[in-house]
């Protein structure tokens, strides 16, 4: 949408305020590996560096097939965010100068996609903010061949800025970006749920539970990932307890029909799939179907 | 494995239930399935539409479409027919804007205008902006 130009940069201090009164006036994290980048590849090196520290066991080579487009010189925003679901760590975007000081304040490092050249001339590059400095009005980045390089935060903006403020956070499952709220995370484990990452996709949603004990989807992504792992017996238990708590969605139900007949429960699972389509709502035509077919196979 | 419990059936009929349950792909044994897709898009719209409400709700807003002869409830009610999709989109179009969003902020006058210019095109009520998708009544 450029209608309107409000001066992507904007006033530096108001972009740069620490977001809550906790957060500190500096932090660096020090657990980040250096891969130095060669020749285009700033893309992989710097997945490398953040997948290393989140405990995956890989190197720059071997992202550069998956990560790096040859005809463009350079590696594309979604295949960065999805070689970090190939390699079943969650990918989670950040478009803000307060998400990174949140994140990187609580020891996360975000690869940020920075424009170094110009508008019409763009030259884009990947770097990972390890640290920031508020008072120094600087950042700490490891980026091109230089470990740990500070960079004047004024600086920073600019590039920064012409990206959106682009950010990735790659995240160990079970891990949640500080600055998440439900929705997105959410959306961010269903990436993993595509890569069929399905024991992370568990822990992904576990730790969604925790933070918000009130979601529905949560607690059904948990069962649903034991059934497409096969483990019935779990999913059951996971769309059990999703009951417990939310006694009045059909679509627990639905599924909960679903695994008792898989595992041979035939009267429970139709006491179930009744239930579902008693309760109704917008998939009352889905859950009809898993009546139907149940009633029809058990005959 | 699956078990099924024993029935006075002929066995044919229960081997045939069975290597059809085995045999079925992955994709069509999950079709029975609610997915979490499907209810993360669902809760995203309920969201969306809280959204749309709170901003149509704000006094500024109102006085804005009250201004260009729009009743603000009859804008509500052309909201509550928005299809998800539709509503998700509308918020993410609102939540989108430059200054990193509206909602919740006092904003210029210079915004507030392109916000109801926004709302009154996504709303049918105008054809101001090419960005605006139109949907087509089929």
């Amino acid at each position: 949408m450029a209608l309107f130009f409000w001066g992507c940069a904007g006033h530096l201090s108001r972009q740069w305020v620490l977001p809550t009164t906790d957060t500190p006036d500096r932090h660096t994290i020090s657990t980040v590996p250096f891969f130095p980048q060669t020749d285009f590849q700033c893309g992989p090196a710097s997945l490398a560096m953040t997948l290393v520290w989140s405990g995956v066991s890989t190197n720059p080579e071997q992202l550069t097939p998956i990560v790096y487009t040859p005809s463009v010189k350079g590696s594309l925003q979604p295949a960065m965010i999805a070689a970090t679901r190939r390699n079943a760590r969650l990918a989670y975007v950040i478009s803000s100068p307060q998400e990174l000081l949140q994140e990187v304040a609580a020891g996360h490092p975000v690869i940020v996609l920075q424009n170094l050249g110009l508008s019409w001339a763009p030259v884009w590059h990947y770097g990972v903010v390890i640290g920031y400095d508020l008072d120094a009005k600087r950042v700490v980045m490891h980026s091109g061949e230089t470990e740990s390089t500070t960079t004047k935060l004024r600086v920073f903006t600019n590039t920064w800025s012409r990206s959106e403020y682009w950010g990735l956070l790659t995240l160990a499952p079970g891990q949640l970006p500080v600055t998440a709220s439900e929705v997105p995370y959410l959306q961010a484990v269903l990436g993993l749920e595509k890569a069929e990452k399905w024991p992370q996709v568990v822990l992904c949603y576990q730790a969604a539970i925790q933070k918000w004990p009130a979601s529905f989807a949560a607690h059904m992504g948990v069962g649903n990932a034991h059934y497409a792992m096969g483990y019935l017996q779990a999913a059951e238990h996971a769309f059990n307890l999703a009951l417990a708590r939310f006694p009045n969605e059909g679509a627990a139900y639905n599924n909960l029909a679903q695994v008792l007949y898989e595992q041979g429960k035939i009267k429970a699972a139709l006491i179930a799939a009744e239930q579902a389509v008693r309760l109704g709502g917008p998939l009352i035509d889905s859950f009809q179907e898993t009546l139907r077919e149940i009633e029809q196979l058990s005959e | 494995m699956k078990n099924f419990r024993k029935r006075s059936k002929p066995i044919s009929v229960m081997l045939t239930v069975f290597m059809l349950v085995l045999s079925l792909p992955y994709q069509s044994a999950m079709a029975a399935l609610i997915g979490t897709e499907d209810l993360i898009s669902s809760q995203r719209a309920t969201e969306a539409r809280a959204t749309i409400t709170r901003v149509l709700a704000r006094e500024d807003i109102q006085q804005l479409l009250m201004a260009r002869g729009i009743d603000p409830i009859e804008a509500q009610a052309r909201v509550r027919v928005l299809t998800d999709q539709e509503a998700i989109r509308m918020a993410e179009t609102m939540e989108n804007l430059p200054a990193g969003g509206v909602i919740g902020y006092i904003v210029g006058l210079a915004v507030l205008v392109f916000l109801v210019l926004l709302i009154t095109d996504l709303l049918g009520y105008t054809d101001i902006f090419p960005f605006v998708k139109k949907t087509v009544n089929e």
